[in-house]
C-alpha cells in the first residue's frame, strides 16, 4: 500500500482548466473520497493518478515516487470503472486473470488469485459466465474482483455505484466499505453523491470548478463548510441559505432578513464584529428548524412564522417545505402527531448555535 | 354537381373496407411492393436461370430442351470449370485476404487522431469511389509491359520489368493489385466505422492491465471487431467472387485462360459460344459457391457477435 500525493495539479483541455492548482495529500490506507458536482474536475484528477491523463503542470507521487512520466500499468494501481470498463468477449474468470497474465504471472497463481478473488466477493458461481450474462451488481463485483486480483498499491474507483439501482448501491456501498478494512488498501474514489463520501470516506475531498474546497473527516466537514459551496454540497436536504444583513444592535448581532430577524449567540461575537452592516448569507440546516416544543437552541426566542407549502413523510422522519415571504426554506421535523395541511401557518424555531453566516461576496465561511 | 347521397355512402362503405383490410392485414399488406419487386427482379431471373441450366438451347437456334441433369454431368468433364474454379479460388482468396488485412491495418491508422486525417481519409477512398471498367481501363495502360507506367517506374530504379498481365504466372498477382487498390477502401470505411463504435473504457482497462499496444490489438481490438471483419468480408466476397468487370476489361480471362474465372467462364459459355443451358448451369455451380461462403461466414459473425 501506499499514499497518494498531488502537488499543484492543473488540467487544460484547450481553454478549459478541468483541475487548477489542486494538492492533496492521501495517507496509506485511507479512504479518501473526491466528491463534487459533474465537471468539477475530480474524475480528470483521478484519471491523472491513474496515469490515463497527462496533467498540464504539477507533480503526481504514489509512495516517494514521481509518477508523471510512469505509464498506467507501471503505476501500479488499479481502477474500478463507472461502466465496469470489462471485457466483453472475456468470461469472468479471463476478465480477472486478464491483469496478471499480461504480468507473466504463472498460470497456476493466476488461478489461484482468481479464486481468492471469488472467494472475497462472492462471484464462484459466475466465473465462466460473460459480461452479458450478468446484472448490474454482478458485473460491478467482477469490476472490483478484477482490481483486487492484482493486490495493487493503490485503488481507484470512478463512481463505481452510479449505474446501480438505490438498494444495490446501498448494499454495495457497505461492502466496498468492508472490503476496504479487510484489504487495509488505499482507495480513491470519486463519485457525485455526498451520501457515498459521508458514509464511505475516512476522509473526503470537495471540489469544485476544478479547485479543492475542503478537505476533512466527512462530519468535520459537515458541521464545519469552509464555504456556501461545501455547506450546500454536503448535507441532504440541502442547507437553506437566505440573503440577509448582519445587524450590531446593543452589543448583540442579529441577522436582518427581508422578512425575519434572529438573534446570533454570543459565542459568535468575536467573528462577527468586522462584518456588522454587511451582506451575509445565513445557512440553516434543515435539522436545525424545529417546531418550538422541540427546539435545542439556548437562544429561544428565534423563532420565524412560516407558511406550509410541501410535506413530505419519509415515515422515520418528514420535510417540511416552507414560505417566509420571499424566503423558502426546507425543514426536517419529528413526525407530527399532528397532519400538516398546506397554506397552515407554522412558528419555526431555529436552532441558533447551529446556524451558519457567509460572505455574501467571497461566500467564505463567517461563523 | 353533387354527389348523390346513396353514391356517397356507397364509396365511404368501400373505404371503410379496405381500410378494415388494411388494418387486419398490415403484415401482408405493407411489405406488398417490396415483395412484389424482389419477386420480379430476383425470383423469376433465378427461376428461369435454374429452369435453363436443365436445358440445352443455343441462344438463337429454336427453344430450350429440357435434358435432365446433363449439363451437371458434363461440368464435371470440363477442363476450363477446373480451370475456371481454381484462377476463381487463387484470385479471391489472394484478393479478399489481402484487402482484409490491409483494410484493417490502414483502417487502425486512421482511427488515430493525426493533422490533416479528413483530407488523407477523402482521398483514400477515392479508388472506391471510381467506375470499375474506367479504373480497369487505366490499369489495363499501367500494366502494359511495352507502354506501361509501372515497368517504366520499375526500370528506372533498376529493377527489372514484369510481363504482368500478359504472362500466365504473373496475370492473377497484377489483377489481385488492381482488385486490392480499388477496394481496400471499402473494407477500411467498414472497419473504421466498427473501430469508431467500441467502448473505450475496456482499452483504458487494458492499459492498467499492463497490455502494451500489441496485446491491446490482439487481445482486445481484434475479438471485439471480428464481427465487422466478418461483414466486411462477406460484402466484399459477394462481389469479389464474381468479379467481371476489372478483369473482363483488363484481360478477358487471357492470356489463354490463365485468368478466366469460374463466372467468365460461365458468361463465355453463354454469351460467346450461345450455350445458355450450359452457362446457365455454370451459374448455378457461382450461385452455391457464393451462397455457401456467405452462409459459413454469417454463422461466424453471429458466433463472433455473441458477446
Amino acid at each position: 500500500m501506499a499514499s497518494v500525493t498531488l502537488k499543484n495539479i492543473v488540467k487544460r483541455f484547450k481553454a478549459v482548466t478541468a483541475v487548477d492548482n489542486l494538492s492533496i495529500e492521501i495517507q496509506d490506507r485511507e479512504f479518501a473520497v473526491l466528491v463534487g458536482p459533474s465537471g468539477c474536475g475530480k474524475t480528470t484528477a483521478l484519471r491523472m493518478i491513474a496515469g490515463l491523463e497527462t496533467e498540464t503542470s504539477g507533480e503526481i507521487f504514489i509512495g516517494d515516487r514521481r509518477v508523471n512520466d510512469v505509464s498506467p500499468k507501471d503505476r501500479d494501481i488499479a481502477m474500478v470503472f463507472q461502466n465496469y470498463a470489462l471485457y466483453p468477449h472475456m468470461n469472468v474468470r479471463d476478465n480477472l486473470g486478464f491483469g496478471l497474465k499480461m504480468r507473466k504471472f504463472p498460470p497456476s497463481e493466476i488461478s489461484q488469485r482468481v479464486q481468492e478473488a471469488a472467494d472475497i466477493l462472492g462471484i464462484h458461481e459466475l466465473l465462466d459466465r460473460k459480461p452479458k450474462q450478468l446484472s448490474g451488481g454482478q458485473r460491478q463485483r467482477v469490476a472490483v474482483g478484477r482490481a483486487i486480483v492484482r493486490k495493487p498499491k493503490v485503488f481507484l474507483f470512478d463512481e463505481p455505484l452510479s449505474n446501480l439501482d438505490a438498494k444495490l448501491r446501498v448494499a454495495m456501498r457497505t461492502e466496498i466499505s468492508k472490503l476496504h478494512r479487510r484489504l487495509g488498501a488505499t482507495i480513491i474514489y470519486v463519485t457525485h453523491d455526498q451520501v457515498e463520501a459521508m458514509t464511505m470516506a475516512s476522509r473526503i475531498f470537495i471540489m469544485h470548478n476544478g479547485a479543492l474546497q475542503q478537505s476533512g473527516v466527512p462530519m468535520e466537514v459537515y458541521k464545519q463548510p469552509a464555504n456556501r459551496f461545501v455547506a450546500g454540497f454536503i448535507g441532504s436536504p440541502a442547507m437553506n441559505f437566505v440573503t440577509a444583513t448582519l445587524v450590531a444592535d446593543q452589543g448583540a448581532y442579529f441577522v436582518q432578513a427581508e422578512h425575519f430577524r434572529v438573534r446570533l449567540p454570543d459565542v459568535f461575537s468575536s467573528r462577527l464584529a468586522a462584518h456588522a452592516g454587511k451582506p451575509v448569507i445565513f445557512g440553516v440546516r434543515p435539522e436545525d428548524m424545529n417546531e418550538p416544543d422541540e427546539a435545542v437552541s439556548e437562544t429561544r426566542g428565534n423563532t420565524v412564522a412560516m407558511r406550509v407549502e410541501v410535506v413530505e413523510t419519509l415515515g422515520a422522519e418528514t420535510f417540511v417545505h416552507l414560505t417566509c415571504g420571499s424566503h423558502t426554506m426546507v425543514a426536517r421535523v419529528a413526525v407530527p402527531d399532528r397532519l400538516l395541511t398546506i397554506g397552515q401557518e407554522m412558528q419555526i424555531s431555529l436552532n441558533m448555535e447551529k446556524t451558519h453566516l457567509f460572505d455574501e461576496a467571497t461566500f467564505q465561511t463567517i461563523v | 354537381m353533387r354527389t348523390a347521397p346513396d353514391e356517397t355512402t356507397r364509396m365511404k362503405t368501400v373505404a371503410n373496407k379496405i381500410s378494415s383490410f388494411v388494418d387486419r392485414r398490415q403484415a401482408l399488406v405493407y411489405p406488398a411492393p417490396a415483395v412484389i419487386a424482389l419477386f420480379l427482379i430476383v425470383v423469376i431471373p433465378i427461376g428461369y436461370n435454374l429452369y435453363l441450366a436443365f436445358t440445352k438451347w443455343t441462344i438463337g437456334l429454336g427453344d430450350p430442351r429440357f435434358i435432365g441433369i446433363d449439363n451437371f454431368i458434363e461440368l464435371f468433364w470440363d477442363e476450363r470449370v477446373l480451370n475456371g474454379l481454381k484462377v476463381m479460388i487463387y484470385f479471391s482468396g489472394l484478393s479478399l485476404t489481402l484487402e482484409l488485412v490491409l483494410g484493417l491495418l490502414i483502417a487502425l491508422y486512421f482511427h488515430r487522431e493525426f493533422r490533416g486525417s479528413e483530407i488523407v481519409q477523402a482521398i483514400y477512398i477515392f479508388p472506391f469511389a471510381a467506375t470499375p471498367v474506367a479504373v480497369a481501363l487505366i490499369w489495363r495502360i499501367m500494366l502494359n509491359p511495352e507502354i506501361g507506367v509501372l515497368n517504366y517506374l520499375l526500370t528506372s530504379i533498376g529493377l527489372p520489368g514484369s510481363l504482368w498481365i500478359s504472362s500466365a504466372a504473373t496475370v492473377i498477382p497484377a489483377l489481385v493489385m488492381v482488385d486490392v487498390w480499388k477496394w481496400t477502401p471499402m473494407i477500411t470505411l467498414i472497419v473504421l466505422a466498427g473501430l469508431k463504435s467500441l467502448p473505450n473504457d475496456p482499452y483504458e482497462a487494458a492499459r492498467i492491465d499492463g497490455a502494451n499496444t500489441l496485446q491491446i490489438f490482439w487481445y482486445i481490438t481484434l475479438p471485439l471487431i471480428r464481427p465487422v471483419l466478418i461483414a466486411a468480408l462477406m460484402l466484399r466476397s459477394l462481389d469479389n467472387l464474381k468479379e467481371f468487370d476489372i478483369i473482363y476489361t483488363i484481360t478477358q480471362g487471357g492470356p489463354g485462360i490463365a485468368s478466366e474465372t469460374l463466372y467468365l467462364y460461365s458468361y463465355n459459355v453463354a454469351f460467346s459460344f450461345f450455350k445458355a443451358g450450359y452457362g446457365s448451369a455454370l451459374m448455378v455451380v457461382v450461385f452455391l459457391i457464393v451462397l455457401v461462403f456467405n452462409v459459413v461466414m454469417n454463422r461466424m459473425r453471429l458466433s463472433a457477435q455473441d458477446i
